[in-house]
Formats: structure tokens, C-alpha cells, sequence
């Protein structure tokens, strides 16, 4: 059995190998004439001579467009063909607090003023707000919102320099405490993330004390911002504003829990506090009875309340979906939806014992009495890249991971810098996808054209060869596929692949089948065309005379002589695939969502509010599909021209 | 001639006869049963209904029983109903829509007059652009204007119509704020005069008209150039050169008469070719044309629509290759088909 198998794979193997053979020959033939070796007498007699194909290459080498357009399409297909193994994609992610964000890659330039003294980080989505040691405030990253057109970076004139305590900064506003005790804020605030709410809203106001009043800034404990919300600790004092849909028990805590508070931390969607003397508490909405845990120390926990009955928490820690806990005895718990890893917890050096930890939006970041930094959770873009770091403090940006030495200085800071194309309107980073779709939109093109090529060769071939009631049949079934109109038919194909249980990769696969099946009746035309001029010469008259196989004279004599017409053909062809696969995609016909091309990216700039304020969504991937099937445009047309010797004779 | 052309429909009836039956294969391939969906509507509304007599009788009502190839022939028009009439396709029954509720027949009639409106006036602005800009060219053959415009046409052909409608829309409805950004009409102009409604329609349709205009140039430029110039290269090109004639009187008489047969598949090919191009114009400017039905129909799973429209595509993509076939005898005679 096994070596049944064996001789049939050699078999096929065999069967490549000629394959490819035949196909280097044509091409040799092609480029660099005939395969007889010349010997040097000969050498010298023709060395004036070149073959038409050697002068053809030249001649397509001497023209500047076509030589840069091959340039630009070579470093194309090696942009999408390599590119995807260095930069990975996660198909299925998506972060709405991530979306429409234009270009731009300031997200980790820390201040330099602000990285020589450092008192706190933070941030919860697109920007990051810092306060150095000299009471300076500082705002990094995009601070724009792309719809409204508010620029979140125009800090208002009650900051001034010297003046300012803490400042947090939320998805879509920042919240400032200044040292004489104001609390200033800006940004969005039509779900009550400051100022007066509206009667009737789901939003609950800022305390009077903090709108009209002032504080005593010395005693700010905490001041913290999450999805619209806001939660400050003062003097022991919890208070809490913002949307009440953002953070579910928000009324709850702010109205029973704020009492004796030492620190709070907000995820997406409850907030959690943690008291003076140890204990955690979440409201009634978010108990730990009967919750599941992963500890460090003791790995699984079935029900999280048992366990931290009689233990002390000295912090706690918030990503978008998960808490973090640390006991005293250094035991660090999490718990809640971890979707990205945020239960994988890091393995610590025994003699090291966890002292603080923190949150960004998908991952977790502690600090070692030793000193040393460990990272976890969703690592898209490097954030979570810490194992041992000497720090002396840390911070979590929402994709960043900070790092402090014992001077206050900032010491590393590694994460998320920002999208070059911009991310669209899931959040996911436009050029990742424009790789990653590059290399599905060439695929399909690229196999949509070989079996076109095929089928055109095969009919084309047999039917110009071979005459008579076989040219008949096989040019009026060329008719009848010619007839069916393109666009809708492929349609209709499609939406009857979408009503069937195959999967994703397999309707992909039937989706370049079909655009191969409807496209090949031109090339078969023009082949049957340059077969049937082909045969009346003398050398089919020869191998015939020799007594060569019919078969063996249409694809192996006469094939090779119509290849420049298949060569050229096969180019357009490639470019109108393209096109037609990205405009099915566009239409939603094609490949579907969240399998990238560069046509189903443009899918959502079919209206003006995608066309007007987005404009990275549609520009970029538009100008790659625009640059490759110009430049495969440009090549087949001068191929066509350098061909072709009656048009060699322009100028 | 006749008997060439009638030679040429039967032809074309075979070959319509084979792609409706492929058709109609592929559209019996989606999970759609209107006998099954009526009679459950009517046993849920109507407890006391058996579900399996009002299934057989909505089947036989609506011709779902029997074989496939039965039920093509029904919905041809050549096989009867259980009842004994022929009620298809030959009678001008192409079934009923359910999303709009009505016969297909009935509901395409509007979508249709604004589709041909659409493509016969960008038909007729890209031949007023492309013709003389393809002969100039042809004649000024090698200046550096023609390699620009070769440039421009290259760039123009090769991208693709969505992709030129984004960026016509983002410039000329949104930045410079000319044109509307999609509809056909204002909310509420069916108030106005007949004057207002008119200039209200080619106001919203200017820009759609550009961008179908401006898409097509490229090829189209490519084409009668490449004719032209292949004209311009004929013997009798260069005798009547040597016998004094002028260079108009050459180019435009005797060249372009010869350069005008390909040029002529080409119009006649591309206009029927446009209605299915169209679609996607239509769509992105929410044109109410055949091809938005299209496309609506087979995202609201309006299945009836769906194949009465692709047969439509196909009628008019065998009729245009008749007309080309004729056309051809036309315009040049020693073409002239005498088989």
C-alpha cells in the first residue's frame, strides 16, 4: 500500500516536473532562442544576429515606463506575497474604541519634558494624557474625532503650565485637576462626561463640588477615566460621572460604595473599587460569587468569593473585559471575558512577589519587589513585550506599556505607535489589510487568469488545429459563454454559492473559478485565430510528413509559436480580473467580510460620510488596486507592442 | 441577406433556449420554495388547514410539481399547468415579485426607460469625446500629446468604475459641492412644474452621466485610435496621399471610412455591454435603473426578479451579437455576408 502511494506521488511528481520542464523551455525559447548548443565558429557567424524575442526584451527594457511599471508591480507582488508573514493579522478583530482613526503615528511620542520626570500615564483609547513631577500637563497620540471634527488636542486656557495635579483622559474626553483645586474638562460631553446633564438622560452629572466648587488638589488619591465615565478618589472619597450605559453599576458605586475607598478601576462595562482595608467590592451586579479565576499562585479558582475571604487586596487593575487583583501575599487573581489572553498569566522568578499592577485596553502589566516589569494579554502591537524589565513604576497606555526608572524617568515605552493607513470602521488597521488583501485580491486574480488561459489554450488550439465540426462545436460553445453578460451573471453565481453550506476558503476558491469560467472566450478567439494561420507553414507540414502525433503537433509545435499572443493576453486578462474580482467584492458578491481585498475594503465608502470624513477607508485602497492594474496595463501593452513586428516598425 | 438573418435568430433561439435552461438549473439551486412558504403563512393563519393538501395545492398553482425540466418548460410557456393553461414566459408572465408584490413585468417598466435613458446619453457624450480625440491622436501618432493622452487613456481603463465613481463624488458633491452625491430626484419635486422635474433630473443625473462618460473614455479612445491607425497605414491611404489630396479629405473620408468598421462592432458591442456596466453606477448613485433592481432582488432574496433580469441580460447580449453580425454587412460591403 505504502508504496503504492509512493510510485503515485513520484508519478505526479513526474508529471509537474515535465510540466514545468515544457513551460522553462517555451520561455528559454521565448527569451533566449533556440535550445541547440552553437558551437564557436557558429557563435561568431551569428553573433549580429539575435533572435526576435532577445530584441523583443531589449526593446521592452528601453522603455522607461514599461521597465518601471514591471518595477513597481514586482515590488507589489513581493509587498503582498512577503508582507503578510511579518505582519499577522487576527481576521476576526475588531475594537470599536480603535475605529476611524486617521492616519497617524503619535501614539507613543511621549513629550520629552514629561519623559525626564514622569508623575502619571494615562489614557483609555486613541490619546494619552501625562503629568510631570513639575505640575506640567502633557496630551500625545490622535486627538481628533474624524466625524465631528473636534480636536480633542486644543487644551483649554484654565490649563496652564505649572499648574495642573492630575489629568486622566477617557475614549472621547480629558479630565484635568488643577493645583488650585478646579476640575477642567474637554472633549465630548454629550453623555455627561462633565458639565450639566440634560433631564432624563441615562447619564449621571458630575458632582456640584467638582463643577462650581474646588477641591483640595493635595488630596487626590485617584482620578481616573473610563468608556465616558469618570471616576475620582479623593481623600478616601469616591465620586463618579458619566454615562451610566458605559459602566452598568455606576449610580450604585458612587451612591453606596464610596466610602473608604483606596483605588478604583473601570473596565467597558462595570467598575470595581477597592476599600481601605482590603476588601474588593463591585456592587451587586458585578459579585464574585460563583466567578471564575486564574490565580498565580494557585491556577484555577472555580468560585472567586470563597477565595478572597480573609486575604487582603493591596491593588487592582481593569482592562476593557477583565479585573485584575493583586492579594498581599503577592497572588495576583484575574478574572472576567479574557478574549486575548489576559488569564495566560506570565510565570514570575520565585523570591520575586508581584507589588503593582495595571490595565490597559487588552492588557495586563505588574511590577516585582525586585523591580522587574512582566506583561500579558493581546500583544498586536508589541505592548505586551515585558519579561523582567528594570522598573522602577509602570503605567499602561490603552495599547502601551510604560515603563519608570527610580528617577521618575521614563525608561521604556513600547506599544502601539499609531496606523499609517488609519483603521476603519471596526477598528482594524487599514494597512495590515491592505497586505493581507493585496494578497487575496492577486490570488484570485491570478488563478481566475490560469484557468481562464487554460480552457482558452485548450479550445483555442483544438479548435484552429483540428477544423471542421470540432472548430464548429467548440466555437459555438464559445459563442454561448460570450453571450452571458458578465457582471450579473457572476452575481447570480455567487449569491447561489452564498446560499450553501460550503465554507468561506471554498466559495473563495469557486469565486476564481467562475470569474476563469466566464472570461476565457476572447483568448480562445485569438488563439483559434493565430492556430489556424499557424498551420498552413511548413513545419507543421514537416512534423506531419515525420509522422509526429496530431495532438503532439497542435501543443507542442504550434503552441509555442502563439505563445507571445497567449503571454500578452494573459497580462490584460490579469488586470481585468482584478478588477472584476474587487468589483464583485465591492458589490458584497465577491470575497465576503472579514476576509480582506482591496475590494470589499472600499465596501464601506459607498456613502458620503465615508467618502468625506474617512478618506484613508477608500484613498489607499483604492490607489493600490489603481497602481497594480496600471502598471500590469502598462506591461501588457508594451509587450503587445515589442511583440509584435509589424508594430516594431513605429516611430 | 434574408436568409441570413433568419439563419442568425434561429441561432440565436438555440442558444437562448441552452442559457435559459442553464439559468434556470443554477436559480433552482437556491433553497426557495414558494409552494411550502405560502401554505405554511396559510396553516399559521388557519389552523384547522392540512399542510400537505394546501402544499400540493399552491404547487400545482404555482407549477412547482413535476420534474425540472417541467417545470422549465412551464416556465417557458410550452408545457400546461395542472389546470390545462400555459401561463410563462411565451405569454408575458415572468412571475411575481414579493418584494414590491406585483408582477415583474409591471415593476420593471420605470427602471427600465431610466437605465436606457442613462446609457444612451453616455453612449452618445463618449462618442462625441472619443472619436475625434482618437483620430487626432491617430494622426498626431508618437507626439508627446498622443503619449500623454495613451498615458491618460491607460490610467482611465484601468481603474475600475467604483473606484472613479468615489473619487468623482468626493470632488465634485463633496468637495466643490456641484452636484448632488446620489438620488434621482429632490424629496418632494413630484409637486413641481414638468420644467423643474426635468431640470431636477439632469441635475441628479449629470454627475453619474460623467462618471459613466469618463470611464468609458479610455477604451474607447485606445480603440478608434488603433483603428485609425491601422487604416492610416492602407495602400489607397498613401495613393490618395501621392494624388494631391488633402490631408483632411484623407483622413477624414478615406481613413476614417475604413477605421469605422471595427469602431461600429465596438459602439454596438459596448452599448449592450453597458447595461450590464451600468449596474454599478446605478448602485452607487442609487439610480433607480435595471441594475439596481438586480441588485436589490438578489440581496431581499427576490428570486423571480433575479432570473427574469439575468434572461434580460442575456436577450440583450444576443441581440447586440446579432446586430453586430449585420451591422458588420453594412458598414463595410465586402464584408457583406452572401452566405
Amino acid at each position: 500500500m505504502a508504496k503504492n502511494q509512493n510510485t503515485n506521488q513520484s508519478a505526479s511528481g513526474n508529471w509537474f516536473v515535465r510540466l514545468m520542464k515544457t513551460l522553462g523551455r517555451w520561455a528559454k525559447r521565448m527569451f533566449f532562442g533556440g535550445s541547440k548548443e552553437l558551437t564557436m565558429d557558429e557563435k561568431l557567424a551569428v553573433e549580429k544576429l539575435e533572435s526576435p524575442s532577445k530584441l523583443a526584451v531589449k526593446a521592452f527594457f528601453r522603455r522607461k515606463l514599461a521597465t518601471g511599471a514591471l518595477v513597481v508591480l514586482v515590488c507589489m507582488f513581493l509587498f503582498v506575497f512577503i508582507g503578510p508573514y511579518f505582519i499577522p493579522m487576527d481576521l476576526n478583530y475588531t475594537d470599536p474604541l480603535q475605529a476611524n482613526i486617521a492616519p497617524n503615528y503619535s501614539m507613543l511620542k511621549v513629550p520629552d519634558e514629561l519623559a525626564a520626570n514622569v508623575r502619571s500615564i494615562h489614557g483609555f483609547s486613541n490619546f494619552t494624557v501625562g503629568v510631570s513631577g513639575d505640575n506640567n500637563f502633557y496630551l500625545w497620540g490622535y486627538t481628533e474625532n474624524a466625524l465631528t471634527k473636534v480636536d480633542y488636542g486644543k487644551i483649554p486656557d484654565e490649563v496652564q503650565p505649572g499648574k495642573v495635579e492630575a489629568a486622566a483622559a477617557g475614549s472621547d474626553h480629558i479630565i484635568v485637576i488643577t493645583t488650585d483645586g478646579k476640575v477642567v474638562a474637554w472633549g465630548n460631553n454629550s453623555c455627561g462626561q462633565y458639565g450639566v446633564v440634560k433631564e432624563g438622560d441615562p447619564h449621571r452629572q458630575i458632582p456640584d463640588l467638582l463643577l462650581n466648587g474646588t477641591i483640595d488638589a493635595s488630596k487626590v488619591d485617584q482620578l481616573i477615566c473610563g468608556y465616558q465615565t469618570t471616576a475620582l478618589v479623593l481623600d478616601g472619597e469616591l465620586y463618579m460621572w458619566g454615562n451610566t450605559k458605559a459602566c452598568l453599576n455606576l449610580n450604585e458605586m458612587a451612591d453606596n460604595y464610596n466610602k473608604n475607598v483606596q483605588k478604583v478601576a473601570l473596565s467597558n462595562y462595570y467598575a470595581i473599587v477597592l476599600f481601605e482595608d482590603g476588601t474588593v467590592s463591585g456592587g451587586s451586579a458585578l459579585s464574585f460569587a460563583m466567578m471564575s479565576a486564574v490565580s498565580s499562585k494557585n491556577g484555577n479558582i472555580s468560585n472567586l468569593k470563597p477565595y478572597l475571604e480573609g486575604k487582603t487586596v493591596v491593588d487592582i487593575a481593569a482592562t476593557n473585559n477583565c479585573y485584575a487583583l493583586l492579594l498581599s501575599d503577592g497572588d495576583l487573581v484575574v478574572f472576567g471575558a479574557a478574549e486575548y489572553g489576559e488569564t495566560e498569566l506570565p510565570a514570575i522568578p520565585s523570591g520575586e512577589k508581584i507589588v503593582q499592577v495595571e490595565g490597559g485596553t487588552r492588557h495586563f502589566i505588574c511590577r516585582t519587589d525586585a523591580n522587574k516589569a512582566y506583561a500579558w494579554g493581546h500583544n498586536d502591537a508589541g505592548q505586551s513585550n515585558l519579561n523582567g524589565e528594570e522598573a522602577a513604576n509602570i503605567f499602561a497606555g490603552p495599547k502601551q506599556s510604560y515603563l519608570i526608572g527610580e528617577d521618575n524617568q521614563l525608561t521604556k515605552k513600547i506599544g502601539m505607535k499609531g496606523y499609517i493607513f488609519g483603521t476603519d470602521n471596526r477598528g482594524r488597521d487599514t494597512f495590515t489589510r491592505i497586505v493581507h488583501g493585496g494578497k487575496m485580491t492577486m490570488t484570485v486574480g491570478a488563478v481566475a487568469v490560469i484557468v481562464s488561459s487554460l480552457i482558452a489554450i485548450i479550445v483555442g488550439c483544438l479548435s484552429g488545429y483540428f477544423g471542421g465540426w470540432v472548430d464548429m462545436l467548440l466555437m459555438r460553445v464559445t459563442e454561448i459563454f460570450s453571450a452571458i453578460p458578465f457582471l450579473p451573471f457572476a452575481m447570480l453565481l455567487s449569491y447561489v454559492l452564498q446560499t450553501k453550506p460550503i465554507s468561506e476558503n471554498m466559495r473563495i476558491f469557486m469565486i476564481m473559478i467562475i470569474l476563469g469560467l466566464l472570461s476565457w472566450t476572447g483568448l480562445a478567439r485569438m488563439i483559434r485565430g493565430q492556430v489556424l494561420a499557424e498551420r498552413e507553414k511548413e513545419f507543421v507540414i514537416a512534423a506531419q510528413s515525420m509522422g509526429v502525433k496530431e495532438n503532439r503537433i497542435a501543443f507542442k509545435h504550434i503552441l509555442p509559436n502563439v505563445i507571445s499572443v497567449i503571454l500578452v493576453s494573459m497580462t490584460l486578462d490579469f488586470a481585468t480580473c482584478l478588477l472584476t474580482e474587487s468589483s464583485l467584492s465591492y458589490l458584497g458578491f465577491g470575497v465576503t467580510q472579514p476576509q480582506p481585498t482591496w475590494g470589499n475594503m472600499l465596501d464601506g465608502a459607498n456613502n458620503s460620510i465615508v467618502i468625506q470624513n474617512y478618506w484613508w477607508q477608500w484613498l489607499f485602497p483604492a490607489i493600490f488596486l489603481a497602481i497594480a492594474t496600471i502598471s500590469i496595463n502598462i506591461i501588457g501593452d508594451t509587450l503587445r507592442d515589442v511583440l509584435d513586428p509589424k508594430s516594431s516598425q513605429e516611430k | 441577406m434574408g436568409k441570413y438573418i433568419v439563419k442568425r435568430i434561429m441561432y440565436i433561439l438555440v442558444v437562448f433556449l441552452i442559457l435559459s435552461f442553464l439559468i434556470f438549473m443554477i436559480y433552482n439551486m437556491l433553497p426557495v420554495d414558494k409552494a411550502a412558504e405560502t401554505a405554511r403563512a396559510e396553516v399559521q393563519a388557519n389552523k384547522r388547514l392540512n399542510y400537505e393538501e394546501r402544499y400540493e395545492f399552491w404547487q400545482k398553482r404555482y407549477g412547482t410539481n413535476g420534474s425540472k425540466f417541467e417545470r422549465y418548460l412551464r416556465w417557458l410557456g410550452v408545457y400546461p399547468y395542472d389546470d390545462g393553461t400555459f401561463n410563462g414566459l411565451l405569454q408575458g408572465n415572468l412571475g411575481d415579485s414579493t418584494q414590491y408584490g406585483k408582477p415583474v413585468i409591471e415593476m420593471l417598466g420605470e427602471p427600465m426607460k431610466n437605465t436606457i435613458i442613462i446609457n444612451i446619453f453616455s453612449t452618445i457624450l463618449a462618442l462625441g469625446i472619443t472619436i475625434p480625440l482618437g483620430i487626432f491622436c491617430a494622426v498626431k501618432r508618437g507626439s508627446k500629446r498622443d503619449v500623454a493622452v495613451q498615458v491618460g487613456t491607460i490610467v482611465g481603463y484601468s481603474l475600475p468604475t467604483f473606484i472613479i465613481a468615489i473619487v468623482f463624488i468626493w470632488l465634485f458633491a463633496i468637495v466643490l459641492g456641484w452636484f448632488p452625491v446620489s438620488g434621482m430626484s429632490t424629496a418632494g419635486s413630484l409637486t413641481w412644474s414638468a420644467w423643474d422635474r426635468l431640470w431636477d433630473r439632469a441635475y441628479h443625473l449629470a454627475l453619474p452621466l460623467i462618471v459613466m462618460t469618463f470611464c468609458s473614455l479610455g477604451g474607447m479612445t485606445r480603440y478608434v485610435r488603433a483603428s485609425m491607425i491601422e487604416a492610416l497605414s492602407m495602400d489607397c491611404i498613401r495613393t490618395a496621399r501621392a494624388k494631391g489630396l488633402r490631408e483632411k479629405v484623407v483622413v477624414y473620408s478615406h481613413a476614417w471610412r475604413n477605421a469605422l468598421i471595427p469602431i461600429v462592432t465596438l459602439v454596438i458591442g459596448w452599448f449592450l455591454g453597458i447595461f450590464g456596466g451600468s449596474l454599478m453606477i446605478e448602485n452607487i448613485f442609487a439610480l433607480n435603473g435595471i441594475g439596481r433592481v438586480y441588485y436589490t432582488a438578489l440581496q431581499m432574496h427576490d428570486n423571480e426578479v433575479v432570473l427574469a433580469l439575468q434572461m434580460f441580460y442575456i436577450i440583450i447580449a444576443l441581440m447586440g451579437n446579432l446586430i453586430i453580425d449585420l451591422a458588420y454587412g453594412f458598414v463595410d460591403p465586402r464584408v457583406r455576408v452572401n452566405k
